[in-house]
């Protein structure tokens, strides 16, 4: 059956073809410490010039030890979220005993490489603990490309926070300090210091991205669990 | 005693009155045919030792393998219908190996296990829809040795699917002896140089044949190197010791 | 024989991708929700568009569902028809048991997100905006959105369409941080005055109007009404009217 007799010329189609991916905005920020993992998201949701809400949660919580921040299409996020947590619930089943954060990273990757050819349009920043107690950051791509990172910054204003964190906290351009290369698994900042630098870099996204901003959420992540704090970031 | 069973040992899935499943008992006992296999937990690891039955001087006897390697952490002795257990081992490897894919780390021992007694019961008719099922139950016991966070480990698998951690354990011909001889014997501090000694010690007393160098198999899991199966240069030494 | 048809029609349908709906055709305009301090008001008006023909006048966006949950729609009608078909069903379900225990607004907010998704993930949406109002598992106001690719938000003010544009900020500046202040007369009020300026200026839109609430008591929706209006303006305005 010929829904559409295809040589008629106002037979074409009048909308353009559904797209099933949005990007929802908002950053998120991670930095990984000797003894501590710190993330950071606004919790801005936007859509086009829109502002859905001010307060839409992307980061949450999976274990004493491990969070996960997402952005990108909101969907495509939630579903990630609930999928990770549902994994590991399960494995805990099969397994007795809770997850660690490099297993956890290892099978978000998969879960993000299965869906190669109709991808989940969110990039992650899985943060936490290691076997060691050390921080860790490990960052995504759509399609589950990882590596663990000294710190990362991903999201609409990850342009903007990137090279700050660079500079101050790899010491990148800075003479005569010590560099932190890619390839160190932490950087040597103290959680207070690492602190300021989140906040003054979300303060100073908020200023120039408008899809960031609202409300900033930071979990710090320590041997004693994790912390989560919420400070108010420009409403405009 | 077997008239009495005589409606109930047919099928595979069916209950007798007093709530027994005749064809897995009767698996069990199959393992009690078997070769004898001992494995011990020690402090250092966990010891696996087999005998094997070289019933002919013509026979190759590096050729009778009854103890397996897993993964790099984990092994397995068995006794019973050997060639039942190449499809456990083939899904505990699986097993293995796709944990390491998925999340990066090794698979534990109770895990691997349990991976391997989920197959066990997958007998009779089945349920609607399910295809490939097995004819009978296995008729073959593993003693599964492994190392993980939770240190040194040693579990017995059997034919129904019921699995049991043990310190000490004998499963085949000479079980009953040896499981005996084991618990006089085992103590809590023991290393792996007297677990071989107490092992080979308690084989000796069960084979029927006179214990060398080719009749049996021994092999350990540590920390430090994992699985490793004995060269016959070591075994000697061990059996020199005797 | 007559011809051999090497053009096969089966070879024809194979190049034939599937094609799912292209867009909405019978269209709802703005749905609008405010929290207020008894609970959740919703309102949507009674006109189904087709394309720029004001095509059905009494068309109900607005659909109760269980005893504390309203779900406001705009987009296609048609999709529209089909989740209420299907929420009726779910709850019809959710009845049988018989335990006294129904779906909560919670649980059909999770529900339609998922179903949105879903039909996301298969190319084939259902081309609508949802809100979702009530009260959530402890009582308190609850309100919700949901798209056609499965996007999800709760906020104390939300407005669908062009009401995102015209209507939310309005919402924004009388509710934000007064969720818990605004009486049901004060509520009406911003409601409708937001109503208003969506018929002033959205094309697509009737001045006739259904407002819903939802508090403890239950869910309440109003008869069609319409608010007054005031064009004199117009007369002033060259090139407008007379």
């Amino acid at each position: 059956m010929h829904v559409r007799p295809s040589t008629h010329p106002t037979s074409q189609a009048k909308e353009a073809a559904f797209s099933p991916y949005e990007d929802h905005g908002g950053t998120n920020l991670a930095i990984a410490g000797p003894d501590y993992c710190l993330l950071a998201s606004d919790t801005r949701q936007s859509n086009g010039y829109n502002i859905n809400t001010r307060f839409a949660p992307k980061t949450f919580k999976l274990s004493n030890k491990s969070v996960l921040a997402t952005a990108g299409c909101q969907p495509d996020c939630a579903m990630v979220t609930t999928r990770v947590k549902q994994s590991m619930l399960t494995y805990k089943h099969n397994h007795n005993k809770e997850m660690s954060t490099s297993a956890i990273a290892q099978m978000l990757s998969i879960m993000l490489y299965q869906r190669r050819f109709f991808p989940y349009y969110d990039f992650n920043i899985l943060g936490g603990l290691d076997e060691d107690g050390k921080g860790c950051v490990y960052s995504y791509d759509a399609v589950g490309s990882y590596e663990r990172v000294p710190c990362s910054a991903f999201g609409s204003a990850s342009a903007l926070i990137q090279p700050f964190l660079d500079n101050q906290v790899r010491n990148k351009n800075q003479l005569g300090k010590p560099k932190v290369t890619e390839f160190e698994p932490v950087t040597p900042l103290p959680l207070a210091e690492a602190l300021r630098i989140c906040k003054d870099s979300f303060t100073s996204a908020t200023e120039r991205d408008i899809y960031t901003g609202d409300y900033l959420q930071i979990f710090i992540i320590t041997r004693e669990g994790v912390e989560e704090q919420i400070h108010e970031l420009k409403k405009d | 005693m077997f008239l009495t069973r005589s409606e109930y040992d047919r099928g595979v899935n069916t209950f007798s009155p007093e709530g027994r499943l005749f064809q897995v008992e009767y698996a069990i006992e199959a393992i009690k045919l078997g070769s004898t296999a001992i494995g011990i937990e020690t402090t250092e690891g966990v010891l696996l030792v087999v005998e094997k039955r070289v019933t002919s001087g013509l026979l190759e006897a590096d050729s009778i393998e009854k103890i397996l390697e897993i993964d790099s952490h984990l092994g397995c002795a068995m006794s019973g219908l050997t060639a039942d257990s190449r499809t456990m081992i083939d899904h505990a490897r699986v097993e293995a190996q796709n944990h390491r894919f998925t999340y990066n780390e090794p698979l534990k021992v109770e895990s691997v296990t349990q991976a391997v007694c989920d197959l066990a019961l997958r007998f009779g008719e089945g349920a609607e829809g399910e295809k490939s099922i097995m004819s009978r139950p296995f008729g073959v016991a593993l003693l599964i040795a492994g190392v993980d966070e939770n240190g040194p480990q040693l579990y017995h698998a059997d034919p129904s699917g019921t699995y049991v951690r043990y310190k000490a354990k004998a499963i085949g011909a000479g079980s009953e002896g040896a499981q005996t001889e084991l618990q006089d014997d085992y103590f809590q501090t023991m290393g792996l140089v007297e677990a071989e000694d107490l092992a080979l010690k308690v084989l000796k007393q069960v084979m029927e044949e006179k214990l060398n160098v080719k009749n049996i198999q021994v092999a350990s899991v540590t920390a430090a190197d994992g699985f490793q199966i004995y060269p016959d240069e070591k075994l000697q030494a061990i059996v020199d010791r005797l | 024989m007559s011809s051999v048809n090497f053009k096969s029609t089966r070879a024809t349908q194979a190049a034939t991708p599937i094609t799912h709906s292209g867009g909405p055709v019978v269209t709802g305009t703005s749905v609008l929700g405010i929290k207020y301090k008894d609970g959740v008001m919703l309102a949507a008006d009674c006109l189904a568009s087709y394309g720029s023909l004001a095509r059905f006048r009494d068309v109900d966006r607005l659909q109760p569902v269980g005893e504390h949950t309203v779900v406001g729609a705009s987009g296609d009608i048609g999709d529209f028809q089909y989740v209420q078909d299907l929420l009726e069903k779910s709850m019809i379900h959710e009845f049988y048991t018989a335990d006294g225990h129904a779906l909560a607004t919670p649980h059909i907010y999770s529900y339609l997100s998922r179903l949105m998704y879903q039909r996301r993930s298969q190319m084939n949406p259902l081309w609508n905006s949802y809100l979702v109002g009530g009260l959530n598992d402890s009582g308190e106001p609850f309100l919700g959105y949901i798209d056609l690719i499965g996007t999800t938000y709760q906020s104390s003010t939300i407005a669908t369409g062009f009401g995102a544009y015209l209507a939310q900020p309005i919402l924004r500046k009388a509710v934000e941080g007064r969720e818990n202040e605004i009486t049901e007369e004060e509520a009406i009020k911003i409601i409708d005055d937001c109503m208003r300026v969506l018929f002033y200026r959205d094309a697509r839109s009737l001045n006739k109007f259904r407002r819903a609430k939802v508090t403890k008591e239950g869910v309440t929706v109003t008869e069609p009404y319409s608010l007054t209006t005031e064009w004199g303006f117009a007369e002033n305005i060259i090139g407008y009217g007379a």
